[in-house]
């Protein structure tokens, strides 16, 4: 496992920027761009949002040769960071994920799952992590490095993944520097499998309980995960926030106009394929038998964009398997598409797939995106989930249907009618109702309200607070 | 490309050679299997070459290959390729397309330094574009480049130094070294020497024990592995040194001495892996120490059984193991049982299809009943039997996971019947009990009869007793016996327990006897297993022929298989020795099976019970209602217990010995009248007490009044 020690000594932070009085907030993000991730897409907006507000932003993420081993770079998302943020990028890598036969041992090369094994057994040692758990020392290392070079009034830690937790604690136990969990998706509640991810008496749950304690918010990305908090919590349930994923406007085009009669129609799913195989499986059948039954759909094309597997099972695993398989289908698998040209893809769809996991606890962050194009939705997941939720007073959804291939053909017809009939004024009133999830608008009430609650009502330009953030946040609970 | 195993995706196989071919890269790919028959899309790609096999590689390969572990195999194939080590020689990129490839990869890298060696598709790609890139690079010689690595040369000297001791190792603990005395003489020793380490003894004390079996030194081997266990302190590796030597005994129909050493080992293992959370891996040591516990040998083929003798400390290795706990977790259910509503018929569900000897009087009834509907799910439809095939280790490993997917298919063929149903019947306390009670059987009560062989058998601890409302038992100490050996049916949310009877229809066998000869008659019904110790009953008719020649035995039933167990085979040579001697006189006559069981009884009379154990034995019931004079054996199994033969029946009707149940027949039978007196005594007692129109009030009670907890 490569944590970092023996590349610490030489790595080399950039420069602290020095604004006079703007406070010192550190956002530990892996995962912030130039990732090509999904959850880059927050963080992004979360920084820049911070530095809006009159925050020296200092981003914590990895290098970028470690993107290169899981989904890669997108160098386009790097261009929409307020260059007033501060990119400190740790040399820390998934040895689970290395491709280069050559740095491996003979041990390794001749048991490769066990050494799998064996590495997540070591990470779970030292922190209730299987992959990032080895990382703790080293992020530990570095925040504490950052708050020596400048202190850190705020500190922002988004998970997954949630070795970052550790991190926090050890500037809060050190430093009592006060801090903000984004927990996203969360942490004890499963959001896959709607349950109980580990229970409260757990390593986990004692680390997630003792995090969220101190915390000065805890955000969360829809209500179903934040109830879950809510109700495991009770006590902290003041401090629960639902900051929705929303969507970037910039992704979106101008206009959506109704296909032309002429036009074979273009289906399109965006994001990673990391779906359960058979909800693919179902979805492509429900193409498939959509597409022989209905003249409108006859020469319609399903375009699929997105990472397929990584490492060594980049392009090569069950699912690759299954849409290349599909091509007779007039299933087109583009690979993955640079946020920049994300809007150019919305433009020459007809119809959009939501392909989604889990239930009712996940929402998935492309539905608010997939809104507010205007387009046609096709739900393809559990009836039971949030984006069924988030897409109930939306027009032009077809509906949740399941995942069963015969009620998904009946979802693929519909938004085949849809796309075809839908006018400038429907469209108009989807895109409106979508308005209500723009990213900025998600976070720009969050980060005030974190922002007075760690400095005060004036905020950053008030006068600079002569006692320690920390300090102010406990007299805040109570336990000063 | 060195390929380790057929891949499961072909398309994205072909597309990606499709790709480098667009590329204008030259691919060349080694398979461990034949390419032509299973990817024959590539071999129009791509140059595809299969590795040499081992008939290709002659004999010495084919033993070094046995010796390597199974990751080395696809590269001890490459190595001796003159193909791939041309090819290897001038690649640019090596790319493993599998995990069983990486190591004939990295064995490549070591020696041809100047390639790229990658896992995968995408990264075999990204290769070539770097290289198309910067071609210049990559032709520039460098000095950690050439020639191959320092490492291949230390790498292969230790490889070899390994093989020749595997060699000699395997050679001098061989079955061929076995047949020399000296060498089995060397290797007692060298197991029992000081300081050898733990696991390297425990492997070489099996190894050579296991090749002095095969060779037919089950003495030596016998010495050497208690020599070697004596030494050792892993339980496990004990139990799996012993292993053999103690299946050989079982095969001889012994009680093995060290049993309960391997079962703990068994037990040791299966612990080992609930602990790392396997219970898949856990399942087979449980199973293979119930295998152990409940031999036939062990528990039934002896004339007494370790667990009867003392049920609590036999099992006590299981009850104490984790697994015994995980089995022994109750999963319990989520709504009580729930007593049928008035206003509608009670609807009873009888399990049916395995053995059904004992419920015909029952169902009979219960179908008859106004107010009561039944349907009976018979086990053995063709519908219901994938659900029960491979049942008792899908039930071990439900115990033991706490879940599996076979629940949720009982559930689904049984899930409909349970919730039709007020009351669940299932007869006999196996397969049928132990899978019902992987699901929750919702408000529906659940009743189990236990009736013998099943207490001495592995079924009552892979049945989750909380979701058990009653248990019938047939008699008392079978109650006994199965409450000391299965504590969860002690615990609070354990069942409620029952002594009914056997539904006997006795009427039946009421009948006047062909003469007053007949006293001399003794019948002995059913000898199929070796529990009803016919032999006992020969050496009671000995004892009388000497006071009277008159007295013979009539043996009704199926004879003794001998191939049940060796042990049956030698009881059974032994009791034809001594049915020659006494057949030929009449003193013994064979009838053999019969369906007239009253017809056959009207000329005995003396009805025995020679059993080493029985639960009820209605045979011997059936013949006192007949009007025999009952004489029964206080069956050793139970003999001393508080329940036991002699509380079950009429004192005066049971005796130790054979000689004092030859007195007691001299008494009953020296006179005709003394003899009608005591036959009619014993038949209006079992009429009177066993008879079903006497006990299905009983089981009236059970199954149609509400039990007293759930009012």
């Amino acid at each position: 496992m490569n944590n970092g020690r023996t590349l610490w000594d030489s790595l080399k932070l950039p420069r602290p920027r020095r604004s006079g009085s703007r406070p010192h907030m550190v956002y530990l993000a892996i995962g912030f761009p130039p990732a090509a991730k999904s959850c880059a897409y927050r963080m992004r907006e979360t920084a820049n949002q911070f530095a809006a507000a009159g925050w020296d932003v200092t981003a914590v993420t990895i290098a970028d040769e470690a993107w290169e081993r899981e989904y890669g770079l997108d160098h386009t998302l790097s261009q929409g960071v307020d260059p007033s943020v501060r990119v400190v990028k740790l040399p820390l890598f998934r040895d689970d994920l290395e491709t280069d036969i050559r740095t491996f041992t003979e041990q390794r090369a001749l048991a490769h799952k066990d050494y799998l094994a064996d590495l997540r057994k070591q990470n779970l040692k030292v922190f209730p992590e299987p992959v990032f758990g080895g990382w703790r020392p080293a992020l530990e290392k570095a925040l504490l490095r950052i708050h020596r070079e400048r202190p850190v009034d705020l500190l922002v830690t988004t998970c997954a993944p949630y070795v970052n937790l550790s991190a926090t604690w050890k500037l809060w136990e050190t430093h009592r520097v006060p801090y903000v969990v984004d927990f996203r998706d969360g942490w004890s509640v499963d959001v896959i499998n709607n349950g109980e991810a580990f229970t409260r008496e757990s390593v986990s749950g004692q680390w997630e309980i003792k995090l969220l304690t101190n915390a000065v918010a805890i955000w969360n990305v829809n209500e179903p995960i934040s109830r879950w908090y809510r109700e495991r919590y009770p006590e902290l349930a003041h401090k629960m926030r639902i900051v929705r994923n929303g969507y970037d406007a910039a992704s979106i085009p101008a206009q959506v106009r109704p296909a032309p009669p002429d036009r074979p129609l273009t289906f399109g799913y965006l994001g990673a394929l990391n779906l359960p195989v058979p909800l693919l499986s179902a979805v492509l059948e429900g193409w498939r038998t959509a597409r022989a039954q209905d003249p409108a759909l006859a020469d319609a094309r399903f375009e699929v964009r997105g990472h397929i597997g990584a490492a060594w099972a980049r392009g090569d695993n069950a699912h690759a398997e299954l849409l290349k398989a599909a091509a007779v289908d007039g299933v087109l698998v583009g690979g993955s598409v640079p946020k920049a040209e994300v809007v150019d893809l919305y433009s020459r769809w007809d119809a959009v797939v939501l392909m989604v996991t889990g239930g009712r606890y996940m929402t998935s962050g492309k539905v608010y995106e997939y809104m507010a194009t205007g387009l046609p939705v096709v739900s393809a997941h559990e009836a039971d989930h949030d984006a069924s939720t988030v897409l109930s007073t939306y027009p032009l959804w077809t509906g949740a249907v399941g995942l069963d291939p015969a009620e998904l053909t009946g979802a693929f017809r519909r938004a085949a009618a849809m796309a075809r009939t839908a006018d400038a004024a429907e469209r108009e009133k989807a895109r409106a109702e979508a308005r209500q999830y723009a990213r900025e608008g998600q976070l720009i009430p969050a980060v005030r309200e974190v922002t007075e609650l760690v400095l005060g009502a004036g905020g950053p330009a008030g006068a600079p607070q002569p006692s320690p953030a920390g300090a102010r946040v406990l007299a805040r609970e109570g336990r000063s | 490309m060195v390929m380790g195993t057929v891949p499961g995706r072909v398309a994205v196989l072909t597309d990606a050679l499709q790709q480098f071919r667009d590329r204008g890269v030259t691919v060349r790919v080694a398979t461990t299997f034949d390419p032509v028959e299973k990817i024959p899309a590539a071999t129009e790609l791509a140059e595809v070459h299969l590795l040499p096999t081992a008939t290709e590689l002659g004999p010495r390969f084919g033993r070094a290959v046995k010796r390597a572990a199974p990751a080395r195999r696809p590269w001890l194939r490459a190595q001796r390729d003159p193909w791939v080590r041309r090819h290897a020689k001038r690649a640019d990129v090596l790319v493993a397309l599998d995990a069983q490839a990486l190591h004939t990869v990295w064995q490549l890298a070591q020696r041809y330094r100047r390639a790229d060696a990658v896992y995968g598709i995408a990264p075999a790609l990204r290769a070539v574009e770097k290289r198309s890139a910067d071609p210049a690079r990559y032709r520039r010689p460098r000095l950690n480049t050439v020639g191959p690595a320092p490492t291949v040369l230390a790498s292969a000297t230790r490889n070899q130094t390994v093989d020749l001791a595997k060699r000699v190792f395997e050679m001098s603990t061989g079955k061929r070294a076995m047949k020399l005395g000296p060498v089995r003489w060397f290797w007692q020793g060298a197991v029992t020497a000081p300081g050898l380490p733990e696991r390297h003894r425990g492997k070489i004390a099996r190894r050579v024990t296991g090749n002095m079996l095969k060779t037919g030194h089950g003495a030596s081997a016998k010495r050497l592995a208690l020599a070697a266990q004596g030494r050792l302190k892993s339980p496990a590796t004990k139990g799996q040194l012993l292993g053999p030597i103690v299946d050989a005994e079982l095969g001889q129909g012994k009680v093995p001495e060290h049993l309960m050493t391997v079962v703990r080992g068994q037990l040791k293992l299966a612990d080992g892996f609930l602990k790392k959370r396997n219970p898949g891996k856990a399942a087979p040591h449980v199973l293979r120490a119930f295998n152990l516990m409940f031999h036939r040998i062990v528990q039934f083929d002896g004339t007494t059984s370790p667990l009867a003798e003392d049920p609590e400390k036999f099992l006590a290795p299981l009850h104490n193991s984790e697994a015994g706990r995980a089995m022994a977790t109750p999963r319990g259910r989520q709504s009580p049982a729930a007593f049928p509503p008035a206003g509608r018929p009670h609807r009873m569900l009888f399990f049916t299809g395995l053995n059904d000897n004992f419920l015909g009087p029952i169902l009979e009834r219960y179908e008859a009943m106004p107010g009561v509907e039944v349907r009976r799910l018979n086990l053995m439809e063709e519908s219901i039997l994938p659900v029960l095939s491979n049942g008792r280790t899908n039930v071990a490993l439900h115990m033991l996971a706490g879940a599996s997917k076979r629940a949720g298919e009982v559930q689904e063929a049984w899930g409909p019947h349970l919730e039709w149903a007020d009351t669940v019947f299932v007869d006999w306390c196996n397969l049928g009990a132990a899978m019902l009670t992987m699901i929750d059987p919702g408000t529906t009560r659940v009743i189990v009869r236990l009736h013998s062989f099943e207490a001495f058998s592995w079924w009552p601890h892979l049945t989750d007793w909380s979701r058990v409302d009653d248990v019938v038992f047939v008699s008392e100490h079978l109650r006994d016996l199965a409450l000391a050996a299965v504590p969860r049916l002690r615990a609070p949310q354990g069942p409620r327990t029952h002594m009914i009877s056997n539904a006997m229809d006795l009427h039946r066998y009421v009948a006047p006897k062909v003469s007053a000869d007949s006293r001399f008659t003794l019948g002995l019904v059913g000898l199929s297993s070796l529990a009803k110790d016919p032999r006992w009953a020969l050496a009671v008719l000995r004892e009388l022929r000497r006071h009277d020649e008159r007295y013979r035995l009539k043996l009704v039933g199926d004879d003794l298989n001998p191939e049940l167990s060796p042990a049956v085979a030698a009881y059974v040579r032994e009791l034809d020795a001594e049915l020659a001697e006494l057949e030929p006189s009449g003193a013994v006559v064979r009838t053999g099976r019969t369906d007239d069981v009253p017809g056959a009884l009207t000329d005995v009379g003396v009805i025995l019970s020679t059993s080493l154990r029985e639960s009820f034995h209605c045979a011997l019931v059936e013949g006192a209602a007949s009007g025999a004079v009952p004489v029964v054996r206080d069956w050793p199994f139970f003999a001393g217990r508080p329940h036991s033969a002699r509380s079950l029946f009429p004192s005066d009707w049971v005796v130790g010995t054979p000689q004092e149940a030859a007195e007691r027949i001299l008494a009953l039978t020296a006179a005709e009248e003394v003899w009608r007196e005591a036959g009619r005594a014993a038949a209006s007692h079992v009429l009177s007490t066993w008879d079903w129109s006497v006990t299905q009030k009983d089981f009236d009670r059970l199954l149609l009044e509400p039990p007293a907890t759930s009012a």
